[in-house]
């Protein structure tokens, strides 16, 4: 396992290697260069070159690269010139933020989503089960700003029970005082990995429920209750982890649709913002980050699948 | 002394949402204290719900709607269900087909067992974990102290159904229920499970259901049988009786439809025409009327009733075969072989040129490590240096554990897999040297026919897409010409030409493997590689599907390569047998010399394996078989093979290869140190002899 474990890091280097070199020459692509883009079609000629030189976009694509990875070894992702600050210190200020969010998010849709799939398998094709089954469709097929504004409307707008914006706070702890104002956010941002996990724990369970050695564990006497929470609900698990693996790189990337409709100062809104802005440098550090974060999902996927399943034993 | 056991007009069904199955109608069981009950049936016949209706574990949809069942004098049919959960696990105790997925993938084998044990007794989980321990050293597993922190993946598939054993023995329970618990496992290890069962039950003084379609494993086992059709008892006696003087036609076929018997003289199956009722909608009359030789017009009129005239031996029939126990006298048996005309081409050893020649072949799989890297650490030797020939018109049968590389040799003649080294040798041509086109065009003469025949048919294509496929592929004829040639293939095989327009699901599963055999024929082909075409088949679909390829072997001069684990099949459609063990041909020859005077004691260990539909011969070898598991082919046993299980080895056997030596016979060859006949000659033989002897 620890081999396996060292294989799979270096691995992610290489793969994270790849990626630096891809986005690195995405900025070229930009029409006119990234510095044209940056100024926009009023610059003249002259200002253009005087910036090209300026951040070495005039320099052999190579020589480029290689500042790139020098500077991103010293823990240095670039230097907005739109924000006029460090990527990095963009990065430390924003992405508590979104990992508050996207943690009580992912918590919240695992805490109803599990229990629910496996209560829904249970109670497979009674009316309960199709009025759960119909509520997770709804989450699937709602567009997540929708649901967000729908949630503005009746809890803010009509009831005034929750403030209609995240927390406004620069500071993580500033947006954790303001609890209120979370609820909201954490709520739309839930809905639809909800509908993700009891629909995947539901029809796992229902799987899972008509295999042999459930057949076995009846055999010797065990409860239904025994069956299905010793037995079957471990193997339930099993493809569960793989997906949530595959959603940790939300907790970097943050909730673009969510924090753009309650202006929550996260990962995504500034990743929208630097979309918006032809914000170079800050889009190349976040999409590395991002990169990484992938990185690690799977990799976690990999090490939760061979903790719940010892079939699978990595070598 | 009370039954142990007392079933009593039991009515299970099942509802469906096409109407509801009557899966066990009317049946009546009882089971002595200590005694084992066999009781067989093809699939579908209600053996398996009548074990499931006592157990209380029928499917969804499944309920017990009439009849009682009685477990030592106490009802138990109606239990609530915590009632019913104490019995089941302390008083009764079941084994399941397949070990592998009836064990819980993600929990040790010692906390299975030991859930076994907390759920019906006062105990901690220390003294249940050493109970566990106890019970599966109780039932021969090794070291198993140390394994019991084990995963059900980690062990074999002998072992893991020894576990299986232990989980249902952990309370000693007063009944077993085994259900086809030896179906999935090779016959030497069949053998082994069925003698732990026999000698679990003496010990324990426990009485045991085995409940099975194989009549040669009721043959050796039980001391009665209850024999099942379409729901209902056809036949209960005790085991000799039902063997020597089967009384019902169903138990009379189910005897001329075994390869077994007529291996001897090579005389035709009996196969039961048609295939079981539908249970939705049972015939009025007696179920097996449709079927049965000997029908009358009551039979499908009126139920005959389950009696005899001994008030051991009860059949249901109007017309009794066999010879009366008394007073009346029965149907004289009208069974009357058809002899095959004149002996089968196969059986002409000697004439026709050599089809196939295999000389000094080798297949090595690699074993990896890693993901990226992929790594080599490792060979698995699946094929290890065979040499063999087919002459046109024979039936060479590979016999063989799992995983002796039988299925292997099968693929690398099709090529499907290229061989690591040696030569493939079709009419003359070296198969490895061929490419692009013309290898397309030799492939033409070399079809394949699979086990499972409906996972190797395309579900969304029509029967008559699937058999034209090859045609178009091949670019030949036009399109009607290769519709015409479906049809005249419909015919051959015995499917009814709209067959063409129906989908694989359409079919049963008899009607399945003649539709793979057709398409294996479509292209004309003149030899076929037949991997475990029957293994998956009832007895009398199995009879069949011998017939027709023996049928149209003679009819177009084919020639097989007949790959299964069933020496009675082997020996009743091979001309010549090979026996393969772990990757080597250790015995090859006539299929009679092979079978009947084997030189190898791997083969004769393999024979006295496989159960034999006769209690005398089963119970006279109670001591016979082969001890062990196979090894691993990743690295194999060094000198031969066999010697880590064979009971005459000695020092020479780890150091030295046995090569293969001539014995008695035409073409008997065998590889072994100390044969258990004396070869010919001293020389060996080298692997171009052994080509084309």
């Amino acid at each position: 396992m620890i081999g396996y474990l060292i294989r799979r890091i270096l691995q992610a280097i290489l793969v994270t290697f790849f990626v630096s070199v891809i986005t690195l020459l995405l900025v070229h692509l930009f029409p006119g260069g990234p510095i044209r883009a940056l100024l926009g079609p009023r610059a003249n000629a002259t200002e253009v070159a005087y910036y090209n030189h300026l951040y070495g976009y005039n320099k052999p694509i190579y020589v480029q690269y290689i500042k790139y990875v020098g500077q991103l070894l010293h823990g240095n992702l670039g230097y907005s010139v739109k924000l006029n600050q460090t990527v990095t210190s963009e990065i430390a200020s924003d992405l508590p933020k979104t990992v508050v969010l996207v943690f009580l998010g992912t918590a919240v849709s695992l805490i109803f989503g599990i229990p629910l799939g496996v209560y829904q398998a249970v109670k497979r094709y009674t009316v309960t089960d199709y009025v759960l089954t119909g509520v997770s469709f709804l989450g699937y097929a709602t567009p997540t700003f929708f649901f967000a504004l729908l949630l503005v409307e009746w809890f803010a707008v009509d009831t005034h029970l929750f403030p209609a914006f995240a927390p406004q706070g620069t500071t993580i702890g500033a947006v954790l005082s303001d609890p209120q104002a979370l609820v909201l956010p954490v709520i739309a941002y839930a809905f639809l990995l909800y509908a993700l996990w009891s629909r995947y724990m539901r029809s796992s369970v229902m799987d899972n429920l008509v295999q042999d050695y459930v057949r076995t564990a009846r055999a010797k006497g065990a409860s239904e209750r025994r069956v299905l929470w010793v037995h079957v609900f471990r193997n339930s698990l099993i493809s569960i982890v793989t997906l949530l693996g595959l959603s940790l790189p939300t907790l970097v990337a943050g909730a673009i649709f969510i924090e753009v409709v309650f202006n929550y100062p996260g990962m995504g809104l500034a990743f929208f913002q630097a979309a918006q802005n032809v914000d170079l440098q800050t889009l190349l550090g976040f999409t590395l980050l991002g990169t990484a974060a992938t990185i690690i999902g799977n990799l976690l996927a990999d090490v939760g699948y061979a903790v719940l399943d010892p079939r699978v034993r990595y070598s | 002394m009370a039954p142990l056991l007392e079933i009593n007009n039991l009515q299970t069904h099942i509802q469906l949402r096409q109407g509801v199955v009557r899966a066990v109608d009317g049946v009546s069981i009882h089971v002595e204290p200590g005694e084992t009950l066999g009781v067989v049936g093809e699939s579908g016949c209600g053996k398996t719900m009548t074990a499931l209706s006592i157990m209380g574990l029928l499917p969804t949809g499944g309920s017990i709607v009439g009849g009682s069942i009685k477990m030592s004098g106490r009802e138990i049919s109606a239990l609530d269900a915590g009632d019913m959960r104490k019995i089941r696990g302390d008083e009764i105790g079941m084994i399941f087909q397949d070990p592998l997925t009836s064990l819980n993938p993600t929990m040790t084998v010692g906390k299975q067992i030991a859930e076994a044990v907390l759920l019906h007794r006062e105990v901690t989980h220390a003294q249940a974990m050493d109970r566990a321990v106890e019970v599966l050293d109780l039932v021969g597993l090794p070291q198993a102290r140390e394994r019991v922190g084990e995963y059900p993946h980690q062990f074999s598939g002998g072992m893991r159904q020894r576990v299986m054993i232990a989980m249902a023995l952990a309370c000693e329970p007063k009944l077993l229920i085994a259900d086809e618990p030896t179906t999935a496992l090779d016959v030497t290890i069949q053998k082994q499970i069925l003698e732990l069962i026999d000698d679990l039950r003496q010990r324990l003084g426990m009485s045991v259901i085995l409940v099975t379609h194989d009549l040669g494993v009721i043959a050796g086992r039980a001391d009665r049988v209850v024999v099942m059709y379409a729901g209902k008892i056809a036949e209960t006696t005790d085991t000799g009786s039902l063997f020597s003087n089967p009384r019902h036609p169903y138990s009379e076929a189910l005897f001329h439809a075994l390869p077994e018997k007529a291996a001897e003289n090579r005389e035709r199956l009996y196969s039961i025409p048609g295939i079981p009722p539908d249970l939705t909608n049972p015939p009025a009359g007696c179920r097996f009327a449709p079927r049965c030789r000997y029908v009358t017009d009551r039979c499908r009129e009126e139920q005959p009733p389950l009696a005899g005239e001994e008030p051991g031996h009860l059949f249901a029939c109007f017309h009794p075969v066999g010879e009366a126990e008394h007073g009346r006298t029965g149907t004289v048996s009208a069974h009357m072989p058809e002899q095959a005309p004149g002996p089968a081409p196969s059986q002409a050893d000697g004439a026709g040129e050599v089809l196939l020649s295999v000389e000094n072949l080798v297949k090595n799989f690699p074993v990896t490590k890693g993901v990226v890297l992929q790594r080599r650490v490792g060979w698995v030797s699946a094929v290890a240096d065979i040499s063999f020939s087919i002459r046109r018109g024979a039936t060479l049968g590979l016999v063989g554990e799992s995983g002796c590389g039988k299925t292997t040799i099968g693929r690398l003649v099709v090529g499907l897999d290229k061989p690591t080294s040696g030569s493939i040798n079709f009419a003359g041509k070296d198969l490895a040297k061929s490419s692009g086109r013309q290898y397309r065009r030799e492939r033409q003469d070399i079809q394949l026919m699979f086990q499972d025949a409906y996972a190797s048919l395309d579900p969304r294509m029509r029967a008559g897409t699937v058999l034209r496929e090859p045609l178009a592929v091949q670019r030949i004829g036009s399109r009607s010409e290769q519709q015409r040639r479906v049809g005249e293939l419909l015919d051959q095989v015995g499917l009814p030409r709209s067959a063409a327009e129906r989908y694989p699901h359409e079919f049963s599963g008899g009607q399945r493997q003649r539709l793979g055999f057709a398409r294996a024929l479509i292209l004309s082909p003149q030899l076929i590689v037949a991997d475990e075409p029957v293994s998956a088949l009832d007895v009398s679909i199995q009879a069949q599907i011998l017939n027709l390829m023996r049928d149209l072997q003679r009819e177009l001069g084919l020639t097989y390569l007949f790959i299964s684990h069933d020496l009675a099949v082997v020996r009743y459609l091979s001309s010549h047998i090979g026996v393969m063990y772990l990757g080597k041909l250790v015995e090859v020859g006539l299929a009679d010399e092979v079978y009947l005077r084997p030189a190898h004691p791997y083969t004769r260990g393999l024979i006295d394996s496989a159960p034999v539909p006769d209690p005398e011969t089963e119970l006279a070898k109670v001591k016979a078989g082969i001890v062990g598991e196979l090894p691993s082919a990743i690295n194999p046993p060094s000198g031969c093979r066999f010697r880590t299980r064979c009971p005459l080895a000695e020092e020479i056997c780890a150091e030295v290869e046995p090569p293969l030596r001539s014995f008695p016979g035409t073409g008997h060859l065998a590889a072994c140190h100390f044969p258990l006949q004396s070869p010919m000659q001293t020389e060996t033989i080298t692997a171009a002899e052994v080509a084309g002897p």
